[in-house]
């Protein structure tokens, strides 16, 4: 069974302006954020969402994680619909988001972690093991005693991960996830990634690394403005100048390297 | 067990924030002591022959401000929370947690409030022992006092919390609060001394009652039954109070899940 289903999926946001809106220039309308976006995802599976800044990636996960609610359509998760069932979505998703200061600045890296744990309802017998886990695994362990506020971004992102990790989901939404690490931890990260999937863990990453999707992608979405262009499997053989081609012919943008 | 153990999550993150913002502590004992002598030398220049409800005029304000600070400070304390979580983008995050928010909010205000309830008790504590204000204090009604008025003031922090999600504009309810109310709650004088009908509209709000009620049981001493009008009218705003609030709340979080705005401020 599928374990992320979005069937006809609508998500606009719409921009009202201020009432004294002739003292500044703020523009009202709307932003189609994903139109009529048809996809699943099934166990142990790693997909990833391509596309420019705007395209929908983030709206994507914000509405598997129920961050969002869908104007029309519907997201399941493990069966449960994200509006009716929202709770027992929560207790399967993990996110990790791009907004790198989502914790409590004046508690330490591991009482971040056992904070959030606790409202995961992770078992307090299992909860030090699992966060001993996850901060090795994100080369946090050494500055799990330090507060975060004086984290830099890539230890903050690595946090987040720990963070999304640490309650064991069975789907994984991260949103950039490497986007201010190092080679090496990125490298790491990677592998963890395809270990997560052969321990039958869905994960959706969003990126616009052309080698980040090519080291950990089974299948690619191309989104555009919204859109869904393309969905297709990742040949063992495909490389990031493939891929490059390919997204820039499908999404008509403009390669710089053409230029 | 679950509830429990998130519930002492929530207090260990406010304690240890708390704790580490070192000055912090210096502050509010330093504020509490200098106010209290503000309002015993007030008193003593205002002289023994006021006694305001029958009781001394130290002891009044004593109670009245303890009360409506620990109203304002409360809801002062949780919307700050809420504002802080969304200008860091920990709301959103918070939201995606295994705990429903309507939990998570009471969960969180309970920590809130725990932190002025000790502050009021520092408070009174400090100007009995300190300042010599004479109580006589009915401690069964003290307490159920406090239960009703730390709900009442859970929907007050509730409430602000749901303004500024919906509107990013909670600190309009505490500027009510901080204005209006004051004025019309008895925190400074009876009110009795106030034309009728602002008199009559002072008896619409529920901090009148929370103050009055406390005085009586801390002040004077009096049993539950001698006060069962106070208390059944605390109770009232209390049982329709809580769940408008957060029946509000849950209504402004789906509105902003749908709208995209949870961390908008």
């Amino acid at each position: 069974m599928d374990r992320v289903v979005f069937e006809s999926v609508q998500k606009k946001f719409r921009h009202r302006p201020a009432l004294f809106n002739w003292l500044g220039t703020e523009r009202g309308g709307e932003t189609v954020a994903l139109k009529n976006a048809a996809f699943s995802v099934g166990p142990a599976e790693v997909l990833v969402l391509l596309g420019p800044n705007g395209s929908g990636k983030t709206t994507s996960l914000k509405l598997i994680s129920t961050m969002l609610l869908p104007d029309a359509g519907s997201v399941r998760v493990g069966g449960f619909d994200t509006q009716r069932d929202a709770g027992k979505v929560r207790r399967q998703v993990g996110i990790a988001i791009a907004a790198e200061r989502s914790f409590f600045p004046r508690l330490s890296a591991r009482e971040n972690l056992e904070f959030f744990a606790a409202l995961d309802e992770v078992p307090r017998r299992e909860r030090w093991q699992r966060i001993d886990e996850v901060l090795r695994d994100t080369g946090l362990d050494e500055q799990a005693d330090t507060l975060v506020m004086k984290f830099s971004s890539g230890m903050y992102q690595r946090l987040g991960i720990a963070r999304a990790l640490v309650k064991r989901p069975s789907v994984l939404l991260l949103d950039e996830p490497t986007r201010s690490l190092d080679a090496a931890t990125t490298a790491h990260f990677w592998a963890t990634i395809r270990a997560l999937a052969a321990q039958q863990t869905t994960i959706l990453l969003a990126t616009h690394n052309f080698a980040e999707a090519v080291a950990v992608a089974d299948r690619l979405l191309l989104l555009h403005r919204g859109e869904l262009l393309a969905d297709r499997a990742l040949g063992d053989c495909e490389n990031a100048e493939a891929l490059r081609s390919f997204y820039f012919q499908t999404t008509g943008e403009i390669d710089e390297r053409d230029l | 067990m679950t509830t429990l153990d998130k519930l002492h999550a929530i207090l260990r993150r406010d304690l240890l924030t708390a704790v580490r913002h070192r000055s912090g502590f210096v502050v509010t004992f330093v504020g509490v002591f200098t106010e209290l002598a503000a309002f015993y030398f007030l008193s003593r220049a205002i002289g023994p022959g006021f006694r305001p409800d029958g009781v001394e005029y130290f002891p009044f304000l004593l109670v009245g401000t303890g009360v409506y600070t620990f109203f304002v400070m409360s809801a002062q304390a949780f919307l700050s929370a809420v504002q802080e979580a969304q200008q860091t983008g920990t709301l959103e995050v918070l939201m995606t947690t295994s705990t429903a928010p309507a939990e998570l909010v009471i969960l969180s205000s309970i920590s809130a409030f725990a932190g002025n309830l000790v502050n009021l008790l520092i408070y009174l504590v400090a100007g009995v022992a300190v300042f010599r204000a004479s109580i006589h204090a009915n401690f069964f009604s003290c307490a159920l006092v406090l239960v009703f008025s730390m709900a009442i003031a859970l929907s007050l922090g509730i409430t602000a919390a749901t303004l500024q999600v919906a509107f990013q504009k909670g600190a309009a309810l505490l500027w009510l609060l901080s204005s209006g109310i004051w004025f019309l709650s008895g925190t400074m004088f009876p009110i009795q001394s106030l034309p009728r009908p602002l008199e009559l509209l002072a008896r619409a709000v529920p901090l009148t009652y929370a103050i009055d009620g406390l005085r009586r049981a801390l002040l004077e001493g009096r049993s539950v039954t001698a006060m069962a009008p106070t208390l059944a009218m605390l109770a009232g705003f209390a049982v329709v109070m809580l769940p408008l609030a957060l029946a509000a709340l849950s209504l402004s979080l789906r509105r902003a899940r749908q709208n995209g705005t949870l961390s908008f401020y």
